[in-house]
């Protein structure tokens, strides 16, 4: 459950935001980084639901890298889609 | 991943004169995936040992706090909503009793998986005439989401059932044991991010153990490997950072607020261990009428404390601990298997056992022996 995965946000509304990985999107709370200037395109790591930390694209995108390999090595497995 | 620096740090590793045997634990589910789906163990030298150890909270969330969520979603009027893994991990009753709360809702109980506090919300606000009961277990990376939602403001017809744990009170049991089993220390990435790296200074400078915080990347993990390997043979220890992206000095100072401003560190039971002195959460007396362990005290069974510790023959206990690896248990891949779980560790994705079942070959789990198969999706 301490899964986390880099989003970019696309759009806030409050401390809400609309944010998108690897074409899915959700609605993610900002409300614990509410401390820390967030824009749209910006990248957060989200733990379940909620935005935990900002990053930069480049340690993002990295991170989608790792995604897809645990991905594919749990293919037969279910994962959590917050995860 | 950044294959070339995993390879990097591989290399590194494999350069190093080691002359002992290192046993090397890590406390995060989500690092013993990495390390099992990247076939790490395979490719270190012999005396390096990577044991997994108290990493799950799923796995040792109270046996007691599981029956009572089960308890409430017969036999009171509620939506019982949790993350999923805590859905199919038994309790210790017979089986012609409702064992999981998977079963309660065959019995027609209303149970339902959530993935994320929001939903609570969102199902609280949906059902404004219904009792809804959020039995929420999860560490410090987990109970912060959950103290912002409780902090945002909670519907009036939602309760709490609160099974919080921190991660570091576990390793400094451990530690203080007088055995604890491991060498060095890979320490984890997101309850760090939340808490700050600050929280395992302890480690080093209370036990000098040799600690590195790891991200989730092979790349990442492994350069915390060669960290606590240098750290031991040079005798220079010091609390390394392998996350640097993710986790800053301090960690979340806003989500920190909230855990303290909703809730109470106390002394808490964890499944197959015991009492672990303030290492858990408890709901803060402010939000008591959203509690459910009072809402519903009449249902709390503290008896169930004696009798609620890992099912019969189980060895969960002995793997949250890094005592034994999950291949050493005797029910590991025969009576017990994801499908059919007996002990919580193969039940949550987090747990060692369902990590190494679903990730190692079948027939031959010991350590050094994960098949070439593995190795070569990694190098």
């Amino acid at each position: 459950m301490c899964l986390a995965i880099p989003m970019q946000i696309i759009e806030i509304d409050g401390y809400v935001a609309r944010c998108e990985a690897k074409g899915v999107q959700r609605d993610v709370s900002l409300f614990m980084l509410q401390d820390e200037e967030l824009a749209v395109d910006d990248f957060v790591m989200v733990h379940v639901g909620y935005a935990i930390q900002k990053v930069t694209e480049k340690d993002a995108r990295s991170s989608w890298e790792l995604f897809d390999e645990i991905l594919v090595a749990t293919e037969n497995e279910s994962v959590p889609e917050d995860a | 991943m950044s294959l070339n620096n995993a390879k990097h740090w591989l290399q590194k590793i494999n350069d190093l004169e080691l002359p002992e045997k290192i046993k090397i634990m890590n406390v995060c589910g989500g690092h013993e995936r990495t390390i099992s789906n990247a076939g790490i163990r395979s490719l270190l030298p012999e005396n390096i040992e990577l044991i997994p150890g108290p990493g799950c909270p799923v796995c040792i969330c109270p046996e007691e706090d599981i029956f009572l969520a089960i308890q409430l979603a017969l036999n009171e009027d509620v939506i019982l909503i949790a993350f999923g893994d805590m859905l199919r991990v038994p309790v210790n009753v017979s089986k012609k009793e409702v064992r999981t709360l998977e079963q309660a809702r065959a019995n027609g109980a209303d149970v339902r998986p959530i993935a994320s506090p929001r939903e609570a919300i969102s199902i609280a606000n949906d059902n404004r005439d219904k009792k809804i009961i959020f039995f929420a277990a999860g560490f410090e990376t987990t109970t912060a989401p959950v103290a912002a939602m409780i902090a945002e403001g909670l519907p009036d017809n939602l309760f709490i059932l609160l099974s919080g744990r921190l991660t570091w009170p576990a390793v400094a049991m451990l530690l203080e044991s007088g055995e604890p089993g491991f060498d060095a220390l890979v320490a984890p990435g997101h309850v760090s991010t939340v808490m700050g790296p600050e929280e395992w200074q302890f480690v080093i400078d209370k036990h000098h153990i040799p600690t590195a915080i790891a991200g989730f990347e092979a790349e990442s993990m492994l350069a915390a490997l060669y960290s606590v390997l240098r750290q031991k043979l040079d005798g220079r220890l010091f609390l390394d950072n392998c996350y640097q992206e993710v986790v800053h000095d301090g960690g979340n100072k806003t989500a920190q607020r909230y855990l303290n401003e909703t809730m109470d560190v106390t002394d808490n039971n964890w499944r197959g261990i015991g009492i672990i002195p303030k290492s858990g959460f408890s709901l803060s007396q402010q939000y008591a009428a959203h509690d459910a362990r009072l809402v519903f005290k009449d249902y709390s069974d503290d008896s169930r404390r004696r009798i609620g510790e890992m099912p019969a023959g189980c060895d969960c206990a002995k793997v949250v601990l890094g005592k034994i690896y999950p291949d050493q248990c005797r029910l590991y891949g025969t009576a017990c298997q994801p499908e059919t779980p007996i002990g919580p560790c193969m039940v949550s994705d987090e747990g060692a056992c369902h990590i190494w079942w679903n990730t190692a070959p079948r027939k031959s789990i010991k350590q050094k022996s994960v098949s070439t198969q593995v190795e070569e999706s990694v190098v």
